[in-house]
């Protein structure tokens, strides 16, 4: 007996394959409508975040922080280049929430910042983010080290000084806690006393040893080494000594107009001879000797004949 | 006798197979015959039927296809709109955030401990660096003193290291953009001056004024 064979008429196959094609179509469409608008939402957070920190400038407080609720557990990316948009070089921040089944989404758009110096680990995850900032003098000021720690990152401090312990503590930071012998912290500890911990402080050499790494200070650098990533943080050494060097030149362009008006300031050379790059955070301490020897200069200036003034620096 | 018989039935099943049922390719010369044959009508008109109807679908799928094409191009469109708009909306919630703390930043804050002041001083010095252009998220920055206030820019005294302080306009920089919406923050703007008692605080009130760069063509522009 001969098998019958089952026959599909052409308009059938035609539509089939047509068909498939525009549903292919549809769905890569709808997939990647979703994807950006994913990415533009983030890339916009990510801008509204960078927005907040402008209110941080620090002006004549010693400090400023607030918290940022987020709607879901969020990741934010942080990266700096001191060789960009010379001579200030620059930081990005890039956002990326939880969709579903905990999974973060495309990470958003970078957003740039050129006139702020962020002390962050390279990312921060979680549902609140803290930010605090507290000004830097070199001896004037030159910028306000901000930094961004979240609700799930807990810094334990063992032993802290008292300085750092009531300066922190104003700022009524919750992801910041300084243990007493009967409290208990878990979390990433911080400690003073040269015991091996996550982050070891050691004050009597200015090093703070994290991940590994030697990261150098002086006196304020102290907050930017313990709350970001050795790779930031030498990053923003350099970015700040960069805005050092151009507030330098304004300093250095403004003697001629206070001897206009008869003072006669003695600090040009010394500020003159601090002007260049800086290698690293190990230099710090030498720059930090000519620092000194600058504003004792600035100090012997008349009444009124001050090249800058920096009644919050505490030396 | 029984022979002939099976014989003659083989005969007559064969001449029947001829005749009723024919053979393949007797079929398709049957059928190009009617294709070809205008004595067959029916099949003729059957053949373009479905011709019509295999260019009706393509038709219609063309159809479909180009309007699921202009729909997505809608929807983007509106939606790219859209997206200048947040980008906008965006660099002018920066302008304003960094606007109000401006004068607190390193570069222009007073000379004495003052918030919210300006040191005129280091203003001047600041309307020649170039470096400082990308450095802020404005397109343009001025400080306007009291004096300029019911002015307008051309017919304010621009300051120079020359003619400083006897001037009314600061023009730190100015990237010159077609769209820009400004938005301006009172600030206290104070100078160094030599009088009877010595080297003294001179302050008065400035406007600062910046400048965000709008993406799009503003809907109500003359």
């Amino acid at each position: 007996m001969r098998k019958k064979a089952v026959g599909m008429p052409f308009n059938w196959i035609f539509a089939i394959i047509a068909g498939g094609f525009i549903l292919f179509l549809a769905i890569y469409a709808a997939g990647k409508f979703i994807k950006t608008s994913e990415q533009a939402t983030y890339t916009q957070t990510a801008a509204s975040l960078a927005s907040l920190i402008d209110p941080l400038e620090t002006g004549l407080v010693s400090g400023k922080s607030y918290m940022i609720p987020l709607n879901k557990k969020s990741k934010v990316f942080f990266d700096c280049d001191e060789r960009k948009d010379p001579p200030f070089g620059r930081q990005t921040i890039a956002f990326t929430g939880q969709t579903f089944g905990n999974e973060y989404g495309e990470t958003g758009g970078r957003v740039s910042l050129r006139n702020k110096h962020l002390f962050v680990e390279d990312v921060i995850e979680g549902k609140k983010m803290y930010f605090f900032s507290k000004p830097l003098f070199m001896p004037f000021k030159v910028t306000d080290i901000t930094i961004i720690v979240s609700d799930s990152d807990k810094y334990c401090f063992y032993d802290s000084p008292e300085d750092i312990q009531e300066s922190l503590e104003g700022l009524n930071l919750k992801s910041i806690v300084f243990v007493n012998e009967t409290d208990e912290c878990s979390g990433i500890d911080v400690c003073f006393d040269n015991r091996r911990c996550d982050i070891s402080v050691d004050q009597a050499s200015g090093l703070v040893r994290k991940n590994g790494k030697n990261l150098y200070y002086t006196g304020d650098w102290v907050y930017g080494a313990i709350f970001s990533s050795p790779k930031i943080y030498e990053c923003n050494v350099k970015r700040v000594k960069a805005r050092f060097n151009e507030l330098a030149k304004i300093y250095l362009d403004k003697i001629p107009i206070l001897e206009r008006q008869g003072c006669r300031p003695q600090t040009g050379p010394a500020l003159r001879s601090i002007i260049g790059d800086i290698g690293g955070s190990a230099e710090l301490g030498n720059l930090y000797n000519q620092i000194d020897e600058l504003d004792r200069l600035n100090r012997l200036a008349l009444e009124g004949c001050e090249l800058y003034y920096n009644q919050n620096w505490d030396r | 006798m029984r022979l002939k018989k099976s014989q003659l039935k083989i005969q007559a099943l064969k001449n029947l197979k001829r005749f009723l049922v024919p053979s393949s390719s007797k079929k398709a010369q049957l059928k190009i015959q009617a294709t070809e044959n205008h004595r067959f009508p029916e099949l003729v008109s059957l053949n373009k039927k479905s011709q019509l109807k295999i260019q009706e679908m393509a038709f219609m799928l063309v159809a479909v296809f180009l309007f699921f094409i202009l729909v997505g191009l809608f929807v983007i469109s509106v939606l790219y709109v859209d997206l200048q708009d947040k980008a906008t909306k965006s660099a002018e919630e920066k302008t304003l955030a960094a606007i109000t703390s401006l004068a607190d930043t390193p570069e222009l804050s007073c000379i004495a401990s003052k918030s919210n002041c300006v040191d005129q001083d280091k203003l001047i010095t600041l309307l020649n660096k170039t470096v400082y252009q990308n450095f802020w998220p404005f397109s343009s920055l001025r400080v306007v003193t009291f004096s300029g206030f019911d002015k307008n820019y051309d017919e304010m005294i621009e300051c120079t290291l020359a003619n400083y302080p006897d001037c009314e306009l600061f023009n730190i920089y100015d990237k010159n953009v077609r769209n820009e919406r400004a938005v301006s923050s009172f600030v206290a703007l104070c100078r160094k001056s030599f009088d009877n008692i010595g080297v003294t605080n001179k302050c008065e009130i400035a406007k600062i004024i910046a400048g965000t760069e709008l993406k799009y063509q503003e809907k109500n522009e003359n």
